[in-house]
């Protein structure tokens, strides 16, 4: 290997550590930061033959790497640059969450360097404290958060994704209180003259109570299905919910970008979602459609299932990716607060209510009754009253898990689909350090 | 530890959590339990939180993406491994 060169454009930073922001490229990170390094954070610096890349210790932030043609490393964020810039996607590997990765490279020989390992963020073993306590440090946590964002963009136009739901009005909460220009999204399919979703309405009453400008973005099952390719390979991954998932935020940050493109303002803008809270507050389920179960979960106990879907999300990107697609910088406001979500106490996880009751001791009555008591419905799986939704749109036309994975085995030149088995499994991407021996 | 017992408890649990036929022949040690449907992408998780919690070992990224993790001799040989060497735990290093 003969030193390392970056295609295609990294996803932006929104890191955390110490009480301080990091959106910069450069990897100058201590290491006493690096431990406490939250939030999304992926960076590749180059300088006087030495490299050093760092990922973040949920791997929100994606980097992957290969050996390109004359040896050189090639490093990019999405697994689709490099089989672009010729590499095998067999050959394709991610640089391990949580890991800070210096390297020297040495003429004429191997690259040599140090790997730290931050460890994954587990507190598993810290969970004695009061839930009360425990919503004021993930409150403060937040609070400061977005006031440090919002210093550094200030004046950029933000968009928050409004699905009606408790996360996502939280962060509208938050929004609010740091940012000036606030935009509330929010997701429909066309439902042919009939009413709107409840989770529209709701958005749209919620935007109208908080003061908040409102963009609806509705789109035909066409329209949303458009976004396949983007979902897949941006999204990195073909398991249906993420797909499902992605596909919505591709049709989120179409709108977005043509509003922007409309307003004409010459502004930065920022999405701002509530991504990541189910995972820390374990709340999904299983759906069933047509008669089958979409979504199934591992059969393990509320603890043990947090600290998997939270492991999860080094893989798939159907947040950060969709968006950045169409250049626009996605930040997941809880991010930083990981730590704090998994010290909640197990039989707290299995309190039915868990989210109501952390979002009312965070959020109190800034969040409006009506969306405590509102029942939660997925964009995937859509309104009780019409039964549609992203789920429904794409197995209607035969566009299971099977041919999602097919897709996304076309558009990264894999022919044999056990490739894609020894690329993602059990929510971990193959990953290793540049110069380490593939698996 | 040894390897025969290491593979007959995960043969029992996986044939137990993912309700293998008692009649089905083809069902092995030395079949390749995903592609042929025996654990699906849910399932490797059960089977990893498994073999961390009856072996006190947790395997790293590696190996879990190698062919070895793909049969219970493959997984069996992997634990037995983990075991006599920590070091190589993703425990160990986390």
């Amino acid at each position: 290997m003969s030193g390392l060169e970056v295609v295609g454009p990294l996803d932006p930073n929104f890191g955390w550590a110490d009480g301080a922001l990091l959106t910069g490229r450069e990897c100058g990170l201590s290491a006493a930061l690096f431990h406490e390094l939250r939030g999304a954070f992926a960076c590749v610096h180059g300088e006087n033959g030495k490299t050093v890349l760092i990922r973040d210790p949920l791997g929100i932030n994606k980097l992957f790497w290969a050996v390109g043609e004359g040896g050189s490393v090639l490093v990019a964020a999405r697994p689709y640059h490099l089989v672009r810039a010729g590499c095998a996607f067999e050959d394709v590997s991610a640089v391990p969450a949580g890991t800070a990765i210096e390297i020297d490279w040495e003429p004429g020989g191997g690259p040599v360097g140090a790997v730290h390992s931050a460890g994954w963020p587990d507190s598993a073993g810290m969970r004695g404290d009061s839930v009360e306590a425990i919503a004021a440090r993930i409150g403060s946590t937040l609070d400061r958060y977005c006031a440090a964002l919002a210093q550094v963009h200030s004046e950029a136009r933000v968009f928050v994704c409004l699905s009606g739901g408790l996360d996502s009005s939280g962060v509208a909460v938050l929004a609010r209180t740091h940012f000036r220009r606030v935009t509330a999204v929010s997701f429909d399919l066309e439902r042919r003259g009939g009413p709107p979703s409840a989770d529209r309405s709701a958005a749209a009453r919620l935007a109208r109570d908080l003061g908040l400008s409102f963009l609806p973005v509705t789109v035909t099952e066409d329209q949303l299905l458009e976004g396949l390719d983007t979902a897949l390979a941006d999204g990195i991954d073909w398991r249906d919910f993420n797909v499902h998932a992605a596909l919505v935020n591709v049709a989120l940050a179409r709108g977005i970008a043509d509003a922007c493109a409309a307003g004409g303002s010459g502004r930065t803008a920022i999405v701002l979602t509530g991504d990541l809270a189910n995972e820390f507050l374990v709340d999904y389920h299983p759906e069933q459609y047509r008669g089958r179960t979409y979504y199934p979960l591992p059969r393990l106990s509320p603890a043990a299932l947090q600290r998997v879907l939270v492991r999860g999300l080094e893989t798939s990107h159907r947040e950060v990716g969709p968006f950045q697609a169409w250049g626009l910088p996605v930040l997941q406001v809880y991010a930083p607060a990981v730590d704090y979500y998994l010290q909640l106490p197990e039989p707290f996880l299995a309190d039915a209510q868990r989210k109501e009751r952390l979002s009312r001791l965070m959020f109190g009555d800034e969040i409006p009754d009506y969306v405590y008591t509102r029942p939660k419905t997925r964009a995937q799986v859509g309104d009780v009253e019409t039964g549609r939704g992203v789920l429904a749109a794409c197995i209607d036309r035969g566009l299971d898990e099977a041919w999602l994975r097919h897709r996304f085995a076309e558009l990264h030149g894999v022919n044999d689909a056990a490739a894609l088995q020894r690329f993602l499994r059990a929510g971990r991407y193959r990953s290793s350090v540049p110069g380490a021996p593939l698996p | 530890m040894i390897h025969a017992d290491i593979a007959e408890r995960i043969e029992r649990f996986i044939r137990t959590q993912f309700r293998v036929a008692a009649s089905d022949t083809r069902f092995s040690r030395s079949q390749p339990l995903f592609e042929l449907g025996y654990v699906d992408s849910v399932g490797v998780v059960e089977l990893l939180a498994f073999v961390t919690k009856e072996f006190g070992v947790e395997v790293p990224d590696e190996m879990l993406m190698s062919e070895e993790f793909s049969t219970i001799d493959g997984i069996a040989a992997i634990v037995c491994r983990l075991s006599q060497r920590p070091e190589e735990s993703a425990l160990a290093n986390s």
